[in-house]
């Protein structure tokens, strides 16, 4: 199995919010050890690779992980607290769950 | 009935539906999906339950009731029920996490800190529980609600982020495309109820303490959590953020 963690890094070097609060999270577990290899989508640069890899998987928002195993169609991670419980097979509370929940939804229609 | 979300793509499908009217988005949602609800906010919305009971009238529609909403929208929820005779699914947030959160921080924590952690007690937690009893559900979302956040909604999306495990969620979002103005003109020309603060001034809806009427010229989306800061979509990968 190969795990691709693609995050996004503004033009003046930062890195997107929820990606330094998930990659922060992921060290703190010490699950950034299962990543393979980590992209970049520079925002600056359409044609960085982690812009590339966003476009052709559809992908909308940064972070994702994209997860190939041998003879399996190759799956893709908006959603951390997914990636952790179907991927990486932990367990992961649901505060955590809402908390995630809570930076990626915008409330107003509720 | 099965998922279609199970064998097909959303995207070619949101490609497909995004021309169509709410009417004929809500017919395709509600011909393919048997256990799907409307979410019900109490504000304008009220347009998806008056064209959905069109087609189904026993549709089932369900609203958060977080505890702090106005008095008006309360009895708006009732006036809809009365109206169209249907069951309105009134979710509550867990009582315990409300007490706890009250107890440590008191009543208007989110002046103090942000929205995020009261709504995450009074909305998402039984938001996430109900929705874990369905295949799809229907909302109300607009893309001209939140230009920030809402500029690229979908009409059909897969819903990662409520899903049960192991299986699909689809939502539906069928005045995706609409303006404010073709959701009020509809719910002048059909007689649809609408909740009273909206002759107050007000035009998002929510909680009492989080909404405040907008003056001219203001967005609907400076009616809400009006002391943070501006919303950005700053996690975003579309072209349209690169050219910022």
């Amino acid at each position: 199995m190969k795990i691709t963690l693609v995050k996004k890094v503004f033009a003046d070097g930062s890195p997107c919010k929820k990606c330094a609060e998930v990659e922060q999270k992921m060290r703190d577990a010490g699950q950034l050890e299962q990543i393979n290899q980590t992209v970049i989508a520079y925002e600056a640069d359409p044609q960085s690779e982690g812009m590339l890899l966003a476009a052709q998987h559809k992908v909308d928002r940064a972070p994702f992980f994209i997860v190939e195993r041998d003879n399996q169609a190759t799956e893709v991670y908006t959603v951390y607290f997914k990636f952790v419980k179907e991927v990486l097979n932990q367990k992961i509370t649901e505060d955590e769950e809402i908390q995630e929940i809570m930076n990626d939804v915008d409330l107003d229609f509720l | 009935m099965s998922n279609p979300a199970n064998s097909i793509n959303v995207t070619d499908i949101d490609s497909e539906l995004s021309a169509q009217s709410p009417q004929d988005i809500l017919r395709y949602a509600l011909a393919n999906h048997d256990n799907i609800s409307i979410s019900f906010s109490g504000a304008e919305d009220v347009v998806l339950i008056d064209m959905a009971h069109k087609i189904r009238p026993d549709i089932k529609v369900f609203s958060l009731d977080t505890g702090r909403l106005h008095a008006q929208t309360y009895r708006f929820m009732e006036e809809v029920r009365k109206h169209y005779s249907i069951d309105i699914d009134v979710v509550y947030p867990e009582a315990a996490r409300v007490e706890k959160l009250v107890k440590e921080k008191g009543l208007f924590s989110f002046y103090e800190d942000d929205h995020k952690e009261c709504c995450g007690i009074r909305k998402i937690a039984p938001l996430r529980k109900q929705l874990l009893t369905v295949d799809a559900w229907i909302t109300g979302q607009r893309r001209d609600q939140s230009p920030g956040t809402r500029a690229e909604v979908p009409v059909i999306q897969d819903d990662k982020a409520f899903a049960r495990p192991d299986d699909r969620l689809t939502k539906f979002n069928p005045l995706a495309n609409w303006t404010s103005k073709q959701v009020w003109d509809y719910i002048r020309e059909n007689n649809v109820p609408y909740n009273a603060l909206h002759d107050e001034g007000f035009i998002s809806i929510g909680c009492e303490p989080c909404t405040r009427p907008t003056g001219p010229g203001q967005h609907e989306r400076e009616g809400r959590w009006w002391w943070e800061e501006a919303t950005k979509k700053e996690c975003g990968l579309h072209a349209v953020n690169i050219e910022k």
